[in-house]
């Protein structure tokens, strides 16, 4: 038999390696900064890009796209032409890959504290980044697609799966969430409003998290774990099964993060339900990589890389068993919008991502510079700080969020609120964000530790940039599908693969979302809702580029303590005109969907200038900019027509007529509140957003009991 | 045989407690801390017996001292894993071989199957009971029982007194109320009405001229709703309405004081209704 020789480019690995440990400093990094704002508000430095609102998505953005992205793809570089027996199908492509993402890292950690955003989580970046994504995402897709038609070898490996079922979903879940319509450069309106954006929306969040943080994690374990433990995968059945389970269940439970709210109960029930019936699929993954330790524990004790690994998939069976049951609504009630969720999320992000990060780059690095780790103690000492960073992390945000969560439903024995005042509940859980940012540091601390003993490997040995090797060419038969071997005939064939991913994971979707776009039962109009004036839709802006809903919800929940504290509960038929819908996902300053009208157009303008004025030990950011900051109105006429393009009832011909309405609502507010005392110009962002607050949830007149 | 009992006593025992707390399963609403006590409980004792599991899963050597406690718990993993054991791993070995990666063909373990398929029965029967057997309003019916509970507590305490309301409201001047409604006045309305209710940006309190009424009963209700057009913010949820009446009285007890640079007189005259000047009269 004559073969072939042929060799895998490191070159690349290398590239996407480096990218993963500079990105993940910073990511983390900008991490703990915020985690030290919200007990030291001033740690912002009185710059408003550096204020809570604009890096937290920065921090987020980082770790997951900048962070565990950057490892994905070095992982699939270097597993995907060995499991295929071919070089990557073009080398083009992927230094396009790799240089096109790393611009999209760059671009938005300058947009992001510059205030452009769209304000949906994880995907913030404005429209010209996300063409940008979609280009260097199908750019990857088609080089790992081509080498995998490529290979040498006759059927896929597990691996491969889930890297197919990475690309198919991350494409058709970008491109959905990203329906936009651009006003300006910098600026654009989702074409879902509402309830409809926050369905779409959390479809993409919980799926940014399955097939992004998830799917091509188990991928990457599948083919690390049995290399660096050197024995075989427990069960092949169990991977086909949960391979399948997996990927057409998980597109279903998005709607567990908008619990109630006013999103249909059916479709709540689905979240409910398909989260549930996630956990074994979950597990399927991390028992196939436990048992495939079988007979290796005795080489876990002494083997840094197999320990991270052990972490890694432990901490995953964990996050994905909490999840279901943070998807049961009495469990949800409790959790949701609290500190939990921050502390569910960075066991999966810390324990899962970061762990198998670090035992995946201490296998790789040693082999790519063909020599051995430089030490093993430091690794040991990175593994036991990791993990007691995680510790340090989780537990005080768990007690943080249950304690938080429990003084907002108490109520007196008359049947008040036990902490009318949201403050009081803040400045409780303060000791617990101390430390939780202690443990974020100490994780922190063991990343530079790993960089520092890579560098060291790579200085001892030698890059290999291109390594040799060979195989006999592919030989393609024709042959039929047997009983029994149905999965086996699948294996060989990538298209038809993709092919039946993508109908797995679009089914859930299309059930969901078609119901909820086209049956008008399922968000009740109700008639005194009205678009927003010019001024408010201004102020809205500024809200979303302040990036307020990081921390401010806008959605009461129906619970006798939401409506007792804040007002009459949320109704669907109230959000028609929100482009983007901003509901929040997390209350570190109290709701404010009915805020309009509570407090004064002075109270606000004291507290934008300094919050500890109204309300002392607040942790909110102070906003002086925006008493001064002139209001750009250029842009109405724009963002009017865009509006009127996805749907809000402005008339024809307003974008004209917008800004004379402008001004009149903009001098009523400056006036009231020079009347008042304080020298407020009417063209500043500070009156806009005054009245956006001001109009925010009073198209509907609530009942409470008396 | 002893130990198997101990280990059917520990399942039936875990089942139990699931089972017995459907409620954690049901969509319920806001949840006391009971719940959430037992919850936790619950979970932990789910945790304590997977641990319990794994050891006996991974507990795969037979060593002569163990043996007597090891012997039943192997026929108990056996069922549960149906896994080949390492020492006949070749038998199951397939022939696959990725990059030096091999495969074996382990069944699936029974528990997985029975987890999956139990969790795909739990979901359809979810949704059977919520949106099938009932008309699928969840929320807004949890809603509407919490708030009625809610009223008929309220009821009682109105009618018992312990609660005050507008309609219930009396002024009170007994040493220790007078206290505490000055000490309410000077933490949360003097800053707007000033140090002796001469008025600020707020109105003046110690003239005969009232906006929205003067007596116990109208003032009580400004200071529970609040003006929010004037700037005026409501109380209600800050302050319990033992203290609304408390500061409503002394707000009263300020009328005729005179303070310096009282503000211009606004609203109208206010007269006191007969009998609650009998009150008034009575009281002090």
């Amino acid at each position: 038999m004559t073969v072939e020789k042929f060799s895998y480019d490191n070159q690349i690995v290398k590239n996407f390696t480096i990218a993963t440990v500079v990105w993940g400093i910073v990511g983390m990094l900008v991490g703990v900064i915020i985690a030290i704002q919200l007990y030291l508000p001033e740690l912002n430095f009185g710059i408003p890009y550096l204020t809570f609102g604009r890096i937290r998505p920065l921090h987020t953005n980082a770790v997951i796209f900048a962070f565990v992205g950057n490892l994905i793809f070095a992982g699939i570089y270097y597993s995907l032409p060995r499991l295929c027996k071919a070089s990557m199908w073009s080398k083009v492509l992927s230094n396009f890959h790799f240089w096109g993402w790393q611009s999209i890292i760059v671009l938005a950690a300058v947009t992001l504290p510059l205030g452009i955003t769209t304000s949906k989580e994880y995907a913030e970046l404005e429209w010209p980044i996300d063409i940008l994504i979609a280009l260097v995402w199908v750019a990857f897709g088609a080089n790992m697609l081509g080498t995998i038609i490529k290979r040498r070898e006759k059927h896929m490996y597990v691996a491969i799966w889930f890297y197919i079922a990475t690309f198919v979903t991350v494409t058709v879940l970008h491109v959905v969430n990203s329906l936009e319509i651009p006003a300006t450069l910098t600026k654009s309106y989702p074409i879902y409003a509402g309830v409809q954006d926050a369905l779409v929306q959390w479809w993409y969040g919980h799926n940014a998290v399955a097939f992004f943080l998830t799917t091509p994690f188990l991928g990457l374990m599948y083919y690390f774990l049995p290399k660096a433990a050197n024995r075989p995968v427990y069960s092949y059945r169990l991977s086909i099964l949960h391979f399948w389970a997996l990927i057409f269940l998980y597109i279903w439970a998005g709607p567990h993060h908008l619990l109630y709210s006013a999103l249909p109960d059916w479709a709540q029930s689905l979240g409910t339900v398909f989260s549930i019936m996630l956990i074994a699929p979950s597990w399927g993954g991390m028992i196939n990589g436990l048992l495939t330790l079988r007979g290796a524990w005795d080489r876990v004790r002494d083997n840094p890389i197999l320990k991270f690994m052990v972490v890694a998939v432990t901490a995953y069976g964990m996050a994905t068993f909490e999840g279901p049951m943070l998807s049961l609504k009495n469990v949800n009630a409790i959790a949701h919008f609290t500190d939990w969720i921050i502390a569910h999320v960075h066991v999966g992000a810390l324990g899962w991502n970061g762990m198998l990060t670090f035992g995946i780059l201490y296998w790789m690095v040693p082999k790519m510079w063909n020599t051995d780790l430089y030490s093993k103690k430091m690794a040991n000492a990175h593994f036991w700080i990791s993990t007691l960073g995680i510790v340090f992390y989780a537990i005080p945000m768990y007690w943080s969020g249950i304690a938080q969560s429990l003084m907002w439903k108490q109520f007196t024995p008359l049947g008040i609120l036990q902490y009318p005042n949201f403050l009081e509940t803040t400045l409780q859980i303060i000791p617990f964000h101390i430390i939780r940012s202690l443990g974020g540091t100490l994780y922190l601390a063991g990343i530079f530790l790993m960089g520092y003993n890579l560098l060291k490997t790579a200085k001892q040995g030698k890059f290999v940039k291109e390594e040799e090797a060979e195989a006999a060419p592919l030989i393609i038969e024709h042959d039929k599908m047997k009983r029994g071997m149905i999965h086996r005939w699948l294996e060989k064939r990538p298209v038809q693969f993709t092919l039946l991913a993508t109908v797995a994971i679009l089914i859930g979707g299309v059930v969901e979302f078609v119901p909820t776009f086209v049956v008008k039962s399922n968000i009740p109009t109700i008639a005194s809702v009205k678009p927003y004036t010019p001024l408010e839709m201004q102020g809205r802006d500024i809200y979303i580029r302040e990036g307020c809903n990081t921390c401010h919800s806008q959605l009461v929940r129906p619970f006798r303590s939401e409506t007792e504290r804040y007002g009459e509960y949320s109704k669907a038929g109230e959000y028609v005109y929100d482009h983007p819908f901003l509901w929040g996902s997390k209350r570190t300053g109290p709701d404010l969907h009915r805020v309009g009208g509570k407090y004064s157009n002075l109270w606000h303008y004291l507290h934008f200038e300094d919050p500890r004025q109204m309300s002392p030990g607040s942790i909110m950011p102070r906003y002086p900019w925006l008493l001064t900051q002139i209001l750009d109105t250029s842009t109405t006429a724009a963002k009017i027509s865009a509006l009127r393009s996805v749907g809000v009832d402005y008339e024809k011909g307003y974008e004209k007529f917008a800004n004379e309405d402008l001004v009149k609502q903009a001098n009523l507010i400056a006036d009231d509140l020079i009347n008042n005392g304080v020298p407020a110009d009417w063209n500043t962002d500070v009156i806009a957003l005054i009245a956006y607050l001001q109009r925010l949830g009073k198209d509907i007149k609530g009942n409470q009991i008396k | 045989m002893k130990q198997n009992n101990r280990m059917l006593f520990l399942l039936t025992t875990t089942i139990t407690l699931l089972l017995g707390s459907t409620n954690i399963f049901a969509a319920e609403g806001d949840t006391s801390l009971d719940n959430v006590m037992k919850f936790m409980l619950i979970v932990t004792l789910f945790m304590i017996a997977f641990v319990l599991w794994l050891i006996v899963v991974y507990s795969e050597k037979e060593d002569s001292e163990g043996k007597t406690f090891k012997a039943p718990l192997i026929a108990f993993r056996k069922f549960l894993t149906r896994s080949t054991p390492i020492e006949n791993e070749k038998e199951i070995l397939l022939s696959h071989n990725y990059d030096g990666i091999r495969e074996l063909d382990n069944r699936i373990p029974p528990w997985f199957s029975m987890l999956f398929y139990g969790t795909i029965i739990w979901a359809a029967i979810y949704f059977m009971v919520f949106h099938v057997f009932d008309d699928g309003q969840v929320q807004s019916k949890e809603y509407k029982v919490e708030i009625e509970k809610a009223k008929m507590e309220r009821d009682f305490l109105v009618r018992t007194g312990a609660f005050i309301n507008e309609e219930t409201v009396k002024f009170v001047d007994d040493a220790a109320s007078m206290a505490e409604g000055k000490e309410i006045y000077l933490k949360n309305c003097a800053t707007c009405h000033g140090q002796n209710g001469e008025g600020l940006v707020g109105p003046n309190l110690t003239d005969d001229f009232w906006i929205h009424g003067g007596g116990v009963k109208n003032i009580f209700k400004v200071i529970k709703y609040g003006v929010p057009a004037k700037g005026m913010i409501s109380w209600e949820t800050q302050l319990d309405p033992k203290k609304m009446q408390s500061a409503s009285s002394y707000i009263i007890t300020l009328h005729g004081t005179n303070p310096p640079n009282g503000k211009t007189a606004e609203g109208e005259k206010w007269i006191e209704p007969a009998d609650d000047k009998q009150a008034l009269t009575k009281g002090s």
